[in-house]
């Protein structure tokens, strides 16, 4: 009985040892990966940061109309890609060490997050580019309805913007794969539900002011026509 | 040589070719002339008029020019799609035929005279001159763009008085036109909008005499589509012009003062200009609206004194609207810069001056509107200087545009 309990006893050590054997070597890879990780994170954040400020890429962000002041105002563009590219590091770090660890369930979250990477950085880029065309967008229908004496400039300027951020949203949240039924029908209530709101408004509302304009068009030459600047 | 260029002038080319050889006939009798036409893709029976109207007593040499797609695209202030390329191949004709002179004139004129060709012509031909532009009598509103923006920028920066720059009538020496064709200027982006001008500033910013001719009213037949609109003129003018002037800095930075040209011939025209109508009222409020709704976007060129100061002018009563000839001009200069610089995309940044000008037009008609046109001429003239007082703020910011930068930074903080 005590030479059982005895064998018992000295092969649960063994196991015990033999796993830790086992599972050390892992630990120290994840600790070896994940300190790694955090040494390329630091270093690629301060390289982006002077390279970016280097190229004034907040100066060259702002032209193409990528600001982030509406959002972050203590954020700069080159702040917010070094700090992105950092955690990016970072994660990806993490999920090697797991997968390092031989841990089955990490390893397969690892997998299927490394496989999903590329569509979200796909999505990524489509928010970024509606970012840019929103507002590039907006700022020409503003200019333009501006010249054109529009006194609701502003409102037509937001309008815009937000219709092409929407889109662009739903194109990136559609890329990857979130509620895409839900997104689909809520466009089409959205969409549906905003033309037709435009068209009663103008049908009913303003079927006068509108028929006004139109003779007025039809009839004259526009004012400005009158002047010749050059 | 004279040379005619063309689009759907099936109404006028047949009076323009006639005039056109009846000068050359009367005035240049002595000399062998050829008049040239390079038609820009007329449907209609525009080059048939033209050989209509000379029969047989003159030779039309008549030249294509390449042609491109992209030209019909967009709508030229002077309504020649790809003039450019005309204008190019007019002066190559005129250097195969060794020319001492070419005139080249827009076949859409309704009011051209025989004597055009001689004021045009003859400063060249006799007087040695390498550069002659129109002055066209116009009603005191008429022209406003040029009269505000094109001729003060241009005198101040090349520092010759050319009122007119941005005629589609010139006359060259046959050394000017050597000039004109070894410039790079032909096949860079805007060349078929904006040649006009950009051969005007050619002539002014080289060592080459320079004169005018008073030719009277110039009328001009609608080429089939509308006018086009104010910004979209302002994007054209003042963009061909500022795209030019990036090419020149070497030129007009050096360049202090400005000389008046010597004026050619005498208006025979009767009657004065047809009056423009022009609402103040509505020149204000598109002033204002852009003040309003425009501001944030012109704090990314404008510096902050400016705009306190367009702010002060949108909240004054209509009675005292004045926008001052020097704060104008650092406006434009500012512009000049912002185009330089991008700070925003290069169209837009160019439509939100439209609002500014209204305002500046609106200013110069309160303060011409009774008065007569010599008074009217010396308030440009006061303006074109105030212009010239201002070249060592656009020569500063233009050597060291960080500080504008660095301005924009502090504004954002």
């Amino acid at each position: 009985m005590v030479e059982q309990f005895d064998r018992a006893l000295r092969l649960a050590s063994t196991r015990i040892v033999e796993s830790i054997a086992n599972f050390l070597p892992g630990a120290l890879v994840f600790l070896v990966l994940l300190v790694g990780a955090l040494i390329v994170a630091l270093v690629l954040r301060y390289a982006l940061r002077r390279a970016l400020n280097g190229l004034e890429f907040d100066r060259r962000a702002g032209l193409l109309g990528i600001s982030l002041s509406d959002w972050t105002p203590s954020r700069s563009a080159s702040t917010l890609v070094a700090s992105v590219a950092y955690w990016t590091v970072l994660a990806l770090g993490l999920l090697f060490g797991f997968t390092a660890l031989n841990a089955t369930l990490p390893s397969q979250f690892a997998v299927s997050v490394l496989q999903y990477v590329p569509h979200l950085v796909a999505a990524l880029v489509i928010l970024v580019v509606g970012g840019v065309v929103a507002r590039f967008l907006a700022r020409a229908t503003l200019i333009g309805a501006v010249n054109m004496g529009v006194q609701y400039a502003r409102l037509l300027s937001l309008t815009v913007k937000w219709l092409v951020l929407i889109v662009a949203a739903a194109m990136a949240l559609d890329h990857i794969g979130i509620g895409r039924t839900v997104l689909l029908l809520a466009f089409g209530i959205l969409f549906g539900g905003v033309v037709l709101a435009i068209a009663l408004a103008v049908g009913l509302g303003a079927r006068d002011v509108v028929s006004r304009a139109l003779d007025r068009q039809l009839r004259e030459p526009a004012r400005d026509d009158k002047l010749n600047h050059v | 040589m004279v040379g005619l260029t063309s689009y759907h002038d099936q109404e006028t080319i047949g009076a323009v070719t006639a005039a056109v050889h009846e000068g050359l006939t009367c005035h240049f009798a002595g000399l062998t002339s050829r008049i040239v036409l390079v038609d820009c893709g007329s449907t209609d029976s525009t080059v048939a008029r033209a050989r209509e109207a000379l029969g047989d007593g003159g030779d039309l040499l008549e030249v294509s020019a390449p042609r491109a797609g992209v030209d019909l695209l967009e709508v030229p202030y002077h309504g020649i799609p790809g003039k450019a390329r005309a204008l190019h191949t007019i002066l190559t004709t005129a250097r195969e035929l060794d020319a001492r002179g070419c005139v080249i004139f827009d076949a859409g004129v309704r009011t051209i005279t025989p004597h055009w060709v001689d004021w045009l012509a003859r400063p060249v031909i006799e007087h040695a001159f390498d550069f002659v532009s129109p002055y066209y009598h116009r009603q005191p509103f008429e022209g406003a763009l040029t009269k505000g923006l094109v001729y003060p920028l241009v005198r101040a920066l090349y520092g010759v008085r050319l009122r007119q720059p941005a005629a589609a009538e010139f006359a060259c020496s046959g050394r000017l036109l050597d000039h004109f064709l070894e410039e790079d200027l032909w096949e860079r982006d805007g060349a078929q909008v904006g040649i006009d001008l950009w051969l005007a500033a050619s002539a002014a910013s080289g060592d080459f005499r320079l004169g005018e001719a008073a030719l009277g009213i110039r009328t001009h037949h609608a080429r089939g589509g509308e006018a086009l609109d104010l910004g979209t003129t302002i994007v054209q003018i003042a963009g061909s012009l500022f795209a030019d002037l990036e090419g020149r800095a070497g030129r007009w930075q050096r360049t202090r003062g400005s000389v008046p040209v010597q004026l050619f011939g005498t208006s025979l025209a009767t009657g004065s200009p047809q009056a423009s109508s022009v609402d103040v009222e509505r020149l204000i409020e598109s002033y204002r609206l852009g003040y309003r709704e425009l501001r944030d976007i012109w704090t990314w060129v404008l510096p902050p004194r400016t705009i306190v100061e367009l702010r002060k002018i949108a909240d004054g009563p209509h009675m005292l609207f004045r926008l001052d000839d020097e704060l104008w001009a650092r406006i434009v200069y500012d512009f000049v810069l912002g185009y330089r610089l991008r700070v925003l995309a290069r169209d837009h940044l160019l439509q939100s001056l439209a609002p500014l000008y209204s305002g500046w037009l609106a200013s110069f008609i309160v303060q011409v509107r009774d008065r007569s046109t010599e008074a009217v001429d010396q308030r440009v003239e006061d303006l074109a200087a105030a212009f010239e007082a201002q070249k060592p703020y656009l020569i500063a910011r233009w050597r060291w545009p960080e500080r504008l930068r660095t301005g924009q930074e502090k504004r954002k903080e």
